[in-house]
């Protein structure tokens, strides 16, 4: 209960935060224009049969990037202020608050498939059907909930690393490669192939993927369960770091600089 | 001679100050583990696009425009790097030293420049063999080329940085934003004629427009007039957007001057 409340304090916080800080949303900008690109390769190929897969890529790369972003800005920004130390080393688990904040970013970046739909129908007359409207619904909420979970790993590793930026920018495209954003991981080498099975973007890509053929979708409680939880053992490697990481730097002080 | 003189000092200590800056980021090994497998990584996601059509005309098509808009996408980091200087404080003293501020903006983030054409070269060299798209001989000649598109997009992404530095919220988006416009009407995802002929005019005073055409006709085995034509198109581009950042840099030192609210922003 008192988790609960924690990281409802931190929602509301976060809340507040994004109106001061609209850049948090950058990818909000850039969502119709990869949804341009995707939609003008596609069917500049004359490939209209996969042109849903240009309007799902934006969304999801959008719920990845959103959480690796704000992650990122949010450790910064407490560095920055001086008051990284403060929160790690008060009573409250960092490691929720943190959670706290990304999950409400992470559900605002929802907005981005949204804006890929509207883009599609309004710039290329293409409106994409969602014949499995429960189960698209409930992968991206499955999806947000382990990107926030995975988000929370991430601050655990940018409170050791000196430049969030470096680690920002190092893992976007490998995990929208492996995560199969845009092109299924059936066309990847055999050996990545292996690998995006434990990147959980992978089963939510090819999850919505599935949502949008008419055609009946095999397994899908199973595949959901596989996202939430690949998105749980993010989330308890993030507390685990946070966890050790809070306990090293009460007795070295040396967060505010790693 | 001696004005030119101190600029041409004023220029080369900027950027020794933007190495320095840049090396506080990277090491050599962060720089090519961290960030060159990430452009190698977003070159092959496109690239894979090509398998998804199973063309590999598109494979190539995807591969060589997406390598070489790598020197593009980091020459409009300047955007970013040009409010790191004003956060830091230094504006004021910039627009009060005799030396133009153009000078000092365009020398410190030159660095972006030189890593944009290491990644770019490297990503198409590397990833044209894994993905089966033949390199003719002559295809080295392509690394100019790319130092080309790199001059031309940071003089254009120079225009933006000169912008955002009365909106520095906008650092990011300005340079995401007009990175991407680039890559979708300039020839890198669809071929340039796929859009209606007045995009197709706009991207023709764009950067990228004219030097990836180049490469694409070296790589193809076109004639070199029309390459050397290209080529030099993409020059001239650069450096009309060149002549437009000076003017832009000028007159924001000229408002700072005349409102004193240079170190705000405003």
């Amino acid at each position: 209960m008192r988790s609960a409340g924690l990281i409802a304090a931190a929602v509301r916080f976060q809340l507040v935060t994004l109106r001061r800080s609209p850049g948090d949303l950058l990818v909000l900008v850039t969502t119709p224009l990869l949804t341009v690109t995707f939609l003008a390769i596609l069917r500049g190929a004359g490939r209209h049969d996969v042109q849903a897969y240009g309007v799902l890529a934006p969304g999801v790369m959008a719920l990845w990037s959103i959480g690796v972003l704000v992650c990122g800005q949010i450790i910064d920004t407490e560095r920055a202020g001086g008051t990284l130390e403060l929160l790690l080393a008060s009573p409250a688990a960092t490691a929720l608050v943190v959670f706290g904040r990304i999950a409400t970013v992470t559900v605002c970046s929802l907005l981005a498939i949204a804006e890929a739909w509207l883009v599609a129908l309004v710039g290329f007359g293409v409106l994409v059907p969602v014949p499995h409207p429960w189960l698209f619904a409930a992968t991206l909420l499955c999806g947000a909930a382990a990107t926030a979970g995975w988000a929370t790993a991430m601050a655990g590793t940018f409170v050791l690393a000196r430049s969030t930026r470096l680690f920002q920018n190092a893992i976007s495209y490998p995990v929208f490669v492996l995560g199969g954003a845009l092109v299924p991981v059936a066309l990847l080498p055999v050996g990545l192939r292996w690998l995006s099975r434990l990147v959980y973007l992978s089963w939510v890509s090819q999850l919505l993927r599935d949502a949008v053929r008419p055609a009946a979708v095999a397994h899908p409680l199973p595949r959901l369960a596989m996202v939430i939880g690949l998105g749980a053992v993010g989330l308890g490697v993030g507390l685990v770091l946070v966890r050790r990481v809070s306990a090293r730097v009460r007795a070295t002080g040396e967060a505010g600089l790693a | 001679m001696t004005r030119l003189r101190s600029a041409a000092t004023a220029f080369r200590y900027a950027v020794a100050a933007g190495v320095a800056d840049y090396a506080t980021i990277y090491t050599w090994r962060t720089w090519c583990l961290a960030w060159l497998s990430r452009v190698v990584c977003q070159v092959a996601f496109f690239a894979l696009v090509g398998r998804l059509l199973h063309s590999p005309a598109e494979v190539r098509f995807l591969l060589v425009g997406n390598a070489v808009a790598m020197a593009a996408l980091e020459s409009f980091f300047v955007c970013a790097s040009t409010v790191w200087e004003r956060h830091t404080g230094t504006l004021p003293l910039l627009v009060a030293s005799p030396t133009s501020i153009m000078v000092a903006f365009g020398g410190r983030s030159v660095f972006w420049m030189g890593s944009g054409i290491s990644t770019a070269s490297i990503s198409l060299f590397l990833l044209a063999p894994l993905f089966g798209v033949h390199l003719p001989a002559t295809a080295p000649f392509a690394i100019p080329l790319i130092a080309a598109i790199a001059f031309a997009s940071y003089c254009c992404a120079l225009v933006l940085a000169g912008l955002v530095l009365r909106a520095m919220e906008l650092r990011n988006v300005a340079g995401n934003v007009g990175f991407l416009v680039l890559t979708i009407i300039c020839g890198v995802q669809v071929r340039a004629d796929y859009w209606p002929r007045w995009l197709q005019a706009v991207a023709d005073l764009l950067p990228v427009r004219h030097g990836l055409a180049a490469i694409r006709l070296l790589l193809d085995g076109g004639p070199a007039r029309a390459i050397a034509r290209e080529g030099v198109l993409e020059l001239v581009v650069g450096l009309g957007w060149l002549a437009v950042a000076v003017s832009t840099f000028a007159r924001l030192a000229e408002h700072g001057r005349r409102t004193g609210a240079i170190e705000f922003g405003s």
